[in-house]
């Protein structure tokens, strides 16, 4: 077993700038790497963070908005994101949607901030639709930074990104094969929240080369009960580690910041149509408002092709996209036999005992 | 459909009107006051009508699935329906029959069984209260008809297409989704050309469902009574600048619902011209809906459904009139984009517009025009814990008011409720936090 030594995002962030790149900070979900990066821009995710300080969010916001948005601004007014040259804000959820508005016009962060919002369907109308929001998010950028990639330097970003997605989609199925912790593995996974695709790249191809057929280790499905772990992010990311101590390990995810951003290829000689695309026929989720069925067949087909034993809700409090789901889901697949349990938490929260408990409980009656 | 089901149709809603038409006419001879105090002025004359007309509606509804030549479609409040009454669709809004329970103060019982199944109490209240509804059959109005269309719109919120999903996967019907981009400053031409396409490939679904051709020149017509309900309902409020304010927005609260679940009838055209009427009588003979009106506010978000009453008597108690909400406004604010002549492209641009499709400074812009043309003393912005997008942004706006508005502070209170779930309202508190603004805007 190895310990992966990944880049840290400060270090990251510092050397993209030093050879004259920008940031931006990007809220979740959804949105066109390649087109940010066809701008030298480095998307760096922000996903709360956890732990932080969230009562700076609180002038702001209510209680009852959920801690990764809470957080998210309290790390803003923190100062925390003066590193980012622009924050773009995914029309995610009407959370989301009302801290980029309030940031627009009240908070008035000194970098530009560009909401985008994603359609709600699949139709040829919204892949029109998100071509035509990501050509505008094209010309606020060039507004931004007095560049205007052609079409052939967009493409070629897309074919990088779509490079580095297809890696990250075969870490998702290889997995097993890797000697790695689980924590390690959702470290690896979720550096591609802030490294650049060519850099995700080389070390997901190293990582992917060196540890292949590597037989049974301590993360294998062979000696622990395999789930699957769905919500929105896996934070405290501690729950590996106690999944772990439970014999239990995650065969596959369900997660909106992980496997709900498996983006296929797109197909386009557009470079804009091809971004939406992808975005369009990523895995269901429910911030971008997928119907039940979808959903529901594919978290039983994520079972069905990993002999997972049960599914983990995991999810953020407040969190609407996914409590609206939840009841549905969870009917639908005991229909199927298939077992399933909740737990919610606050970004703030340490991994409680409480839901430590439930848990193991669940993967014992599992197991 | 069966002759049986035609005749139990028939018979039933023509005797149920006629049962609701005499009790109308019964409160309308009594003139009776629903207030238990004498600071405000008797309820409005038409308050019996507008009883009647939601009744009918409710009715109607009851027997809607017997009706073979009208299909039912459930939509949200504010989802471009005339293309659905153009096809004869008998269209409920499940929002407005959450209201209705939330008013008769039916929530705790319905929504448990929402709860019971796995539903938060962190989502929507409305939404639990109708997913309840449609799983226990429990409601105030006797008998909701089952869709066999749903038309989800998401000017409004991102909670309602969540909730769509749940009853399309519950009822097993198609759901038409109109997506209307969020503005945050303006909108885009492609915005709007967006919600235009949806509009039109809606029409086949609907045409399939209700089995009959869309008619172009009903939908002109139809959008032509919306347009002037709208106006008629605009001047409605705007009769609120007159000092005394003859109208309430606890009045307004109630008196909505044929703008929301009628729009497009001309029988709504005629309601709202006599409310008009009435009102300007009001004015006429200087009759104010707060007796003693001393100081005057706005109320943003919502209403409190489940103490509407408590409310006006406490404020009017202490000669407080609510007279201008944004809330009532969002059905009348939009009246001038409906063009009649080019209803798909008008109503695109129509129903990209609503004041919770736009951004935080927009509704504090509303707030501060409202302030002035209305010359209030000060504002209830009411924090509801169910609706987020209507509540985002409050504290700033609040702070907003507080110190800019012209110049000259606003007073503003930020009011913790929810608009449907009691569970959530502490009416000691509220009482306190009220007796303090009001005592402060003395």
């Amino acid at each position: 077993m190895s310990t992966l030594a990944l880049p840290r995002r400060s270090e990251i962030i510092r050397a993209h700038q030093a050879h004259g790149g920008r940031i931006a900070a990007v809220l979740p979900i959804h949105y066109p790497r390649a087109l940010l990066r066809a701008f030298d821009i480095l998307p760096v995710e922000v996903w709360g963070p956890p732990r932080i300080d969230p009562s700076p969010g609180a002038a702001h916001l209510q209680p009852y908005v959920c801690s990764l948005v809470r957080n998210a601004l309290a790390f803003l007014l923190a100062g925390e994101l003066d590193v980012a040259d622009v924050v773009i804000v995914p029309h995610t959820c009407d959370s989301l949607q009302g801290f980029a508005s309030i940031l627009v016009d009240f908070i008035q962060p000194k970098q530009p901030v560009l909401p985008i919002y994603l359609p709600r369907g699949n139709r040829p109308s919204d892949l029109e639709f998100l071509a035509n929001e990501f050509r505008a998010l094209y010309r606020a950028l060039a507004a931004i930074t007095h560049c205007t990639p052609a079409d052939a330097e967009l493409l070629a970003s897309n074919a990088r990104e779509e490079h580095a997605d297809d890696l990250l989609a075969e870490l998702h199925r290889r997995r097993n094969e890797l000697a790695m912790t689980q924590l390690e593995l959702y470290r690896l996974i979720r550096s591609r929240e802030y490294l650049p695709a060519e850099m995700f790249i080389e070390i997901v191809g190293a990582t992917l080369h060196g540890y292949s057929a590597q037989g049974d280790h301590p993360g294998s499905p062979r000696q622990n009960v395999p789930i699957i772990l769905s919500g929105i992010v896996p934070e405290p990311m501690v729950i590996f580690d106690a999944l772990a101590e439970m014999r239990a390990v995650v065969i596959a995810d369900d997660l909106a910041s992980c496997g709900r951003r498996l983006y296929p290829r797109g197909t386009s000689a557009d470079p804009f149509v091809r971004m939406a695309e992808r975005i369009l026929n990523a895995p269901p989720d429910s911030t971008r408002g997928g119907a039940i069925p979808e959903r529901l067949e594919h978290l039983a087909r994520l079972v069905a092709t990993t002999n997972a034993k049960g599914i983990v809700f995991y999810d953020v409090k407040f969190c609407e996209p996914e409590l609206f789901y939840l009841p549905t889901l969870r009917q639908g697949l005991q229909a199927r036999h298939i077992p399933s349990t909740v737990i919610e938490f606050d970004l703030n929260d340490a991994f409680s005992q409480q839901a430590r408990t439930r848990v193991e409980a669940f993967i014992e009656m599992l197991g | 459909m069966s002759l049986s089901n035609e005749i139990n149709y028939r018979v039933n809603t023509t005797i149920g009107k006629a049962a609701l038409r005499a009790v109308r006419w019964q409160a309308e001879r009594q003139a009776s006051n629903r207030w238990k105090t004498d600071y405000l002025a008797p309820q409005l004359k038409i308050a019996p009508r507008t009883k009647e007309l939601i009744g009918r509606h409710y009715l109607e509804g009851q027997y809607a699935n017997a009706n073979a030549h009208r299909k039912v479609a459930w939509a949200t409040s504010g989802a471009p329906t005339e293309f659905l009454k153009a096809m004869d669709f008998y269209v409920l809004y499940p929002e407005n029959h959450a209201a209705v329970c939330g008013t008769a103060r039916r929530v705790e019982d319905i929504s448990t069984e929402a709860e019971n199944v796995g539903y938060s109490r962190d989502i929507c209240s409305y939404a639990r209260t109708d997913i309840g509804a449609m799983l226990s059959g429990k409601t105030p109005v006797g008998k909701l008809p089952k869709p066999d269309l749903l038309l989800a719109c998401t000017n409004i919120c991102q909670t309602v297409l969540l909730w769509y999903r749940v009853l399309a996967h519950h009822f097993n019907v198609p759901l038409i989704i109109i997506d209307t981009p969020f503005i945050y400053t303006e909108t885009t031409d492609y915005a709007v050309a967006y919600v235009k396409r949806q509009m039109e490939e809606a029409v086949p679904i609907a045409e399939k469902v209700a089995g009959k051709k869309f008619d172009e020149k009903k939908f002109r017509e139809i959008t032509r009574l919306s347009k002037t309900a709208s106006e008629l309902w605009s001047q409605v409020m705007e009769r609120g600048k007159h000092r005394p304010a003859p109208i309430s927005v606890f009045d307004q609260f109630i008196q909505m619902a044929p703008i929301v679940e009628m729009r497009g009838e001309a029988y709504t055209v005629d309601f709202y011209a006599d409310m008009l009427k009435e009102i300007d009588e009001r004015i006429a003979r200087g009759v104010g809906s707060v007796k003693e009106e001393r100081k005057r506010l706005l109320w943003d978000n919502l209403p409190i459904w489940y103490r509407l009453r408590y409310l006006a008597e406490f404020l009017a108690e202490r000669g407080v009139a609510i007279v201008a909400s944004t809330y009532t406004n969002a059905w009348a604010e939009l009246a001038p984009m409906f063009d009649p002549q080019n209803p798909f492209e008008s109503g695109a641009r129509t129903y990209l517009h609503p004041i919770l499709n736009r951004g935080t400074g927009y509704k504090l812009e509303t707030m501060k025009r409202m302030v002035k043309e209305f010359a209030l003393d000060g504002a209830i912005l009411h924090n509801d814990r169910s609706c987020k997008p209507y509540s985002i942004g409050q504290i700033d706006q609040r702070d907003r008011l507080l110190r800019d508005a012209d110049g000259r502070g606003v007073p503003a209170l930020l009011l913790e409720a929810d608009h449907n779930d009691p569970r959530a309202f502490s009416e000691e508190q509220a009482a306190t936090r009220l007796a303090a603004f009001v005592e402060m805007l003395e």
